[in-house]
């Protein structure tokens, strides 16, 4: 990974040569103006299985969603050029007919034909038990990451990553996923060997591989939950304790967020987490501004300013 | 040749030990309602063709039939006296336990069943979410604690054999199957695991552990109403008076 890193850093570096650019960005540099590149993450978390709109029955979110619309939506986003992630916080199974039927093929299909870079899993992707969630994945084409879920003898085992880095653009993210404590949540048989680990220590240990690995932006897709009225661990408690990671994409207590919430991390940094709901009703979207500046000078905290997106 | 392709690899080892790094320094966000008005994409509607096909067919399954339309209402309702009917009578079966009362939460009655023909596309309409059909032993005061919340709250279905009166959003008169309230008995209730972990502000619920077996409530009702049918008989619910106000509120 590292050698591979090296020689597309090399080539970006000989074609600026080749291309004279780099008086350009001296230039650039020189007046004060910092090289800015764009980063676009749609994200959506809870989507159970709801893989068409929701019946016209005249409940309050009837026609909203749907896999096809939504396909629609991240192509005309895409359009933009953009260099765009597309991620999912886990409980992608679970709560319509499909799922009963199907146990999860079309989701996961709908999910690589909308391009999905990587997902995390949720406490009802193991409903019709951890064997089939691990079967499903022969239908993917994306990573499952999760770094807190001890798979080893289970049908999972080989079938997930800890974290996986994708080259988008200019940036080189890192995606690491924590995953809910399992007991008293889903069913013994339906986890089978399953160890929960103390997502804090598993997300700080795999960020900070990840900074090691010189990711410019490290993301952790979750399912605890946003927050909880007693001290159970939650993407706030994560966020405040956390290291190195910039922005949670959290899960399970189906909140849609009017707009990221904004933490200080254990190093005094800026750390986001947003929310998208449930059932596919909304896709999220965050554009991250970057400054290029020298690694050396890189400070450990990031701080960002969040602003509404205006609506086209 | 040689020397000008070490001299150019220098240069790039040069540029890259003062090598950038791309820090974030602003976001925007939006959320995108996932809208009808979108249009949709065809290769999606493709390969979702051969699943729905098969799903609408199930979920147009007729499993029972009734012969008037079942409505939530508070306090009470012949709809939630069903689903709590339900609960008790499922929970029984598939844990093998003698069920004392079980309770359905108001907020958790998501539609109407029409009369007529009840399709199993009815009863996800009815209860579309995954909640769980869980035991949970409980003292009498626990359960009086619970019964205040419902009372205050307007009103919860209740189980069959059990009943109590709604004054100044207290629950008063408690019945619990066929018997008055012990506070100091112990009590076998079936409910939703939403409601077993504190859900719907059932915090008294939270700190007693539950049995769960997977089985979902949505399930247990597609189970109870084929029982029923398969007995020759109409889903048939009526207000029993379980839940009664008993000031105006």
């Amino acid at each position: 990974m590292n050698r591979r890193h090296f020689i597309k850093q090399t080539a970006l570096a000989s074609s600026a040569v080749m291309a004279s650019t780099v008086a350009g960005t001296a230039l650039l540099s020189a007046q004060g103006i910092p090289e800015q590149s764009l980063l676009t993450i749609l994200h959506t978390n809870d989507v159970h299985s709801r893989l068409d709109p929701f019946p016209m029955d005249g409940s309050r979110n009837q026609g909203l969603g749907g896999v096809a619309a939504r396909s629609s939506l991240i192509q005309s986003i895409r359009e933009e050029n953009n260099p765009t992630l597309l991620l999912d916080a886990g409980d992608i199974f679970q709560g319509t007919p499909y799922f009963n039927l199907y146990k999860g093929e079309p989701e996961m299909k709908a999910m690589s034909k909308m391009g999905y870079d990587a997902v995390t899993m949720g406490n009802h992707d193991f409903d019709a038990g951890i064997e089939n969630f691990a079967n499903q994945l022969q239908h993917v084409s994306f990573p499952v990451v999760i770094s807190n879920y001890d798979f080893a003898s289970t049908p999972m085992e080989y079938n997930y990553k800890p974290y996986t880095i994708i080259q988008k653009g200019k940036q080189r993210i890192g995606i690491l996923g924590v995953g809910i404590e399992l007991e008293g949540l889903v069913p013994k048989n339906l986890y089978g060997n399953t160890v929960y680990k103390d997502p804090i220590v598993a997300a700080n240990e795999t960020a900070e591989i990840l900074r090691q690995k010189k990711c410019d932006l490290i993301i952790c897709l979750s399912h605890l939950g946003d927050k909880y009225s007693d001290n159970k661990v939650s993407d706030e408690i994560l966020a405040k304790e956390s290291r190195n990671i910039d922005l949670i994409i959290g899960g399970h207590t189906h909140r849609f967020f009017d707009q990221p919430r904004k933490y200080t991390n254990k190093d005094g940094g800026d750390i986001l987490v947003n929310q998208m709901g449930w059932g596919g009703i909304q896709m999220g979207r965050l554009d991250y501004n970057f400054s290029s500046i020298k690694r050396k000078i890189s400070p450990k905290a990031h701080t960002v300013v969040i602003m509404r997106k205006p609506n086209e | 040749m040689r020397i000008l392709s070490i001299f150019y690899s220098g240069f790039i080892l040069l540029l890259l030990a003062c090598g950038t790094t791309q820090v974030p320094k602003q976001v925007s966000y939006l959320g995108y309602p996932v809208s009808p008005k979108i249009k949709a994409d065809t290769a999606l509607i493709n390969l979702l063709q051969p699943y729905s096909m098969e799903v609408n067919r199930t979920m147009n399954n007729v499993i029972g039939f009734t012969p008037t339309t079942m409505t939530k209402r508070l306090p009470e309702s012949g709809l939630g006296n069903f689903m709590a009917d339900c609960m008790k009578e499922m929970a029984t079966q598939k844990f093998g336990l003698p069920v004392d009362i079980a309770f359905m939460n108001q907020g958790g009655i998501r539609a109407s069943i029409n009369k007529g023909n009840i399709t199993i596309g009815n009863v996800y309409e009815l209860m579309p979410f995954d909640n769980l059909l869980v035991l949970q032993e409980l003292k009498g005061s626990v359960i009086e604690a619970l019964m205040n919340h419902i009372a205050a709250d307007g009103g919860w279905p209740i189980s069959k054999g059990s009943s109590f009166k709604i004054k100044n959003k207290q629950a008063v008169d408690i019945i619990i199957n066929g018997k008055p309230l012990d506070r100091n008995a112990t009590y076998i209730t079936a409910n939703s695991d939403y409601i077993a972990q504190g859900g719907s502000d059932a915090a008294m619920l939270k700190p007693f552990p539950f049995q769960n077996k997977g089985y979902l409530i949505r399930d247990a009702l597609i189970e109870y109403i084929k029982q029923i049918t398969a007995s020759g008989k109409p889903v048939d619910a009526k207000i029993e008076n379980r839940v009664t106000s008993s000031n105006n509120e």
